[in-house]
């Protein structure tokens, strides 16, 4: 029957009849089916992830000091009373600002050197303050014959922060001055950096950096390290090692940031060797009495005392 | 029902409108009245009346043959026009749904469409079929090539032309070797989807002139890293190697179970005695552990060891910050300057010096059972043969490697015999049929005379 008036259907009959099967109300189903599967997904999903994370992420204690101050003590060749000082001036500054000291001594690193000089024992101090802080961040290792002059200044505002590092960052210059053609790269930020050093008018000097914690550290530290190196007889030792792995391998230098000298390295006016504006201004961090372990006519102890008793000084008035 | 106006004609001449249906009784409320109607005679008066009267719409009716079947005629012809016209302007002036003759055309062209489509469907589902027949390894391997096929992580790093060019001519034997080197590792590729890099060992005056002969390795490793940035794994081949079985993905073969056939504790096989694990207190927990952190994911270069130490001959590195670290510090101008005279596998030894001196290289670095990854032929590693060694007959093992065959043996022999154990060995079913049906033939004649392949092998 061709002639045929279709059936009604309702008041509109939907214009194509192959979609009539979509009806609104399954329509409706539908959408809160979809609806209900995806807040179901993003649930499970959200969970996965807190449980993840509780079950991934090593623990860190609350307390857990950010910065870990390194000093290795030579407890043979300097007196106690002048070791004491160094030690009294550096847990107060620790104290002030939650860090924590970690003192090492110079002999419990010689039969890992061997042959080569005492002062390679900075690589495994450092090392070693890092297997027993596993959780700290960054590792500060500074030279014995240094104080802190102003305790009051942390670590975090004075280089560590975001913006404070990257407005000290020296950037393309030679990394041995005056004139190594390998120079700081001029792109860095402060995600990329590991560690924070200075020169002096010589050279690198690894009297005093900061070194975060990570596989980076532990590369370093191992290369830094290797029984080729200290066989080698750099001039400067473990200082040498450091400028000839800096300027080899580009992988460490990516990871490097030059700060000017007096931020953490400033240089007492006896000391030689300073860059330019690198000496000790009042204000300053840090005052080391660089060389005055080297050099025979100069004594640590005698140039340690009227500094020290500035800040003991200033200690007292606060 | 009576008509109050005349409905407007449709424009394929039926009756649209709907108060007529109800009244009729029927749904077909023209053809089924009229056979009815000689018969009653009010019915023929009102027919009559109704022509008199001069209703054109009921007077088309009854007009002939042609005018009764005209509108069955019209349905077999195509509607093109009807549906381009607009109902609109008619059933709209007539207050009739607008909707209501245009859903039943619909309904029945729908229906067409229909059985079109499922007419198509069957048609594409036939080629789909056969098409799959056709391209199915074509497809399989456009998708294990495709980002979800995850072959496009790893790259095969094929050595080639090596010293060629300066310290000999390459004979027909050598070039041989490189072309069944090349093909067969091509073929690998191609069936897994990975990316295969060919590169150049011609020796280069660069290096003999920094010293560095034997470290092009640690260059060509960083330079394919920047090549292929999707990549993550990157397989170190010498160009005396041979893939003996390509139906095994690198996937399922190693890295899917990493944690059950890799070893980190060198103490498990330690031809060179190194101290391990590390005991200096100043170290870390990991460093000082004899099998690192325990988890396959802080691997970042996998390697096997025959009898004399390393073997750099097929290893497998990461793409990963360490990695590029090891290379950077692999070759390093103080230590090159003390030991070249006593590296003499060079950039070999160099990788055995920084695992044994420096700590962080033993956290990232595992060691695979030699024959997961570098079988050795009879004859290297000693003559008697060793199961932890040697490719056995029988152990289907992933890859030969003849290191060393030129020293004293004969590279493209060795090749060539074990290209063809290789295709023996995974010959297709009509080739099992055959080979069977020729043992039984022979068994039954007495003579024992099995494939030749098989003969050589053992």
């Amino acid at each position: 029957m061709q002639f045929a008036l279709p059936p009604r259907k309702g008041p509109v009959a939907h214009p194509y009849a192959r979609s009539s099967f979509l009806t609104l109300h399954r329509r409706k189903q539908l959408t809160a089916i979809a609806v209900l599967s995806v807040a179901l997904l993003a649930v499970f999903f959200l969970l996965s992830q807190l449980f993840y994370s509780s079950a991934g992420a090593a623990v860190i204690s609350i307390g857990t000091p950010s910065v870990v101050i390194v000093t290795v003590l030579d407890r043979i060749l300097y007196s106690d009373k002048y070791l004491q000082k160094i030690i009294r001036n550096r847990e107060d500054y620790a104290e002030r600002h939650g860090y924590t000291n970690f003192f090492a001594n110079l002999t419990d690193y010689n039969s890992y050197i061997g042959h080569a000089p005492q002062s390679w024992g900075v690589v495994p101090a450092v090392r070693h303050a890092m297997a027993t802080h596993p959780s700290s961040t960054y590792f500060f290792h500074l030279d014995p014959h240094a104080i802190f002059m102003a305790p009051s200044k942390s670590l975090q505002s004075h280089i560590l922060s975001k913006h404070r590092l990257e407005t000290l960052m020296r950037r393309d210059v030679p990394v041995v001055p005056p004139d190594s053609i390998i120079k700081t790269f001029s792109h860095l930020r402060h995600e990329d950096i590991d560690l924070m050093v200075t020169t002096d008018a010589k050279g690198l000097n690894t009297g005093s950096f900061v070194l975060r914690q990570g596989d980076f550290a532990r590369f370093l530290l191992d290369t830094w390290f290797d029984p080729l190196f200290r066989s080698y007889n750099f001039a400067k030792a473990e200082t040498h090692t450091l400028e000839h792995v800096v300027q080899w391998h580009p992988t460490v230098l990516a990871r490097l940031a030059l700060i000017p000298q007096r931020v953490i390295n400033a240089y007492s006016p006896d000391s030689i060797g300073a860059a330019v504006d690198g000496t000790y201004k009042d204000g300053d961090l840090i005052i080391r009495f660089f060389g005055c372990n080297t050099d025979p006519k100069r004594n640590c102890e005698r140039e340690l005392d009227p500094y020290y008793n500035l800040w003991a000084k200033k200690l007292k008035l606060e | 029902m009576s008509l109050t106006r005349s409905p407007s004609p449709r424009p394929e001449g039926g009756w649209s409108s709907p108060g007529l249906t109800p009244g009729s009784g029927s749904s077909t409320p023209r053809g089924g009245l009229y056979p009815t109607s000689p018969s009653d005679p009010w019915l023929a008066a009102k027919a009559k009346s109704d022509e008199v009267r001069g209703y054109p719409s009921f007077s088309t009716r009854n007009n002939g043959f042609f005018s009764r079947s005209k509108r069955q005629i019209k349905a077999t012809l195509p509607r093109f026009r009807a549906s381009a016209r607009s109902p609109k302007g008619y059933s709209e002036k007539d207050g009739f749904p607008h909707g209501h003759g245009r859903g039943w055309r619909s309904l029945w062209f729908g229906r067409t469409v229909l059985r079109r489509r499922r007419a198509r469907l069957f048609l594409a589902l036939i080629l789909l079929v056969l098409g799959y027949l056709c391209f199915s390894t074509l497809l399989v391997q456009l998708f294990r090539r495709s980002g979800f096929g995850g072959g496009r992580k790893f790259v095969i790093i094929l050595e080639s032309n090596v010293e060629g060019g300066v310290m000999e001519w390459k004979g027909a034997r050598e070039w041989a070797i490189e072309r069944n080197s090349i093909s067969d590792k091509t073929d690998y590729a191609k069936t897994w989807g990975y990316e295969l890099e060919v590169v150049n060992m011609l020796a280069k005056k660069r290096y003999s002139h920094e010293w560095r002969e034997g470290w092009e390795k640690v260059d060509i490793l960083r330079e394919t890293m920047r090549k292929y940035p999707d990549a993550e794994w990157f397989w170190w081949l010498d160009l005396t190697t041979y893939v003996m079985e390509h139906s095994y993905s690198l996937q399922d073969h190693i890295f899917n179970r990493l944690d059950e056939i890799v070893y980190r504790d060198i103490n498990e096989y330690n031809p060179l005695n190194i101290t391990h694990p590390l005991i200096q207190p100043y170290l870390d927990e990991v460093s000082r552990s004899a099998d690192g952190d325990k988890d396959p994911s802080s691997i970042h270069f996998l390697l096997s060891q025959d009898c004399g130490g390393f073997n750099l001959g097929s290893f497998f590195i990461h793409r990963s910050l360490w990695s590029e670290r090891l290379l950077d510090i692999w070759w390093d101008p103080i230590m090159y300057e003390q030991r070249h005279m006593q590296w003499e596998h060079k950039e070999q030894d160099a990788l055995e010096y920084l695992y044994t001196t420096q700590p962080w290289v033993r956290s990232s670095l595992a060691f695979v059972p030699q024959r997961y990854i570098n079988s050795f032929p009879p004859g290297a590693c000693g003559d008697e043969l060793d199961p932890k060694i040697h490719y056995t007959v029988g152990g289907r093992d992933f890859l030969v490697n003849m290191a060393g065959c030129d020293y004293g043996r004969d590279c493209w022999d060795e090749m060539y015999q074990y290209r063809e154990y290789s295709k023996w060995l995974n010959r297709t079913i009509w080739g099992r049929l055959h080979d069977s049906i020729l043992d039984l033939y022979y068994a039954l004649i007495g003579e024992d005379k099995r494939p030749q392949a098989e003969a050589e092998a053992d």
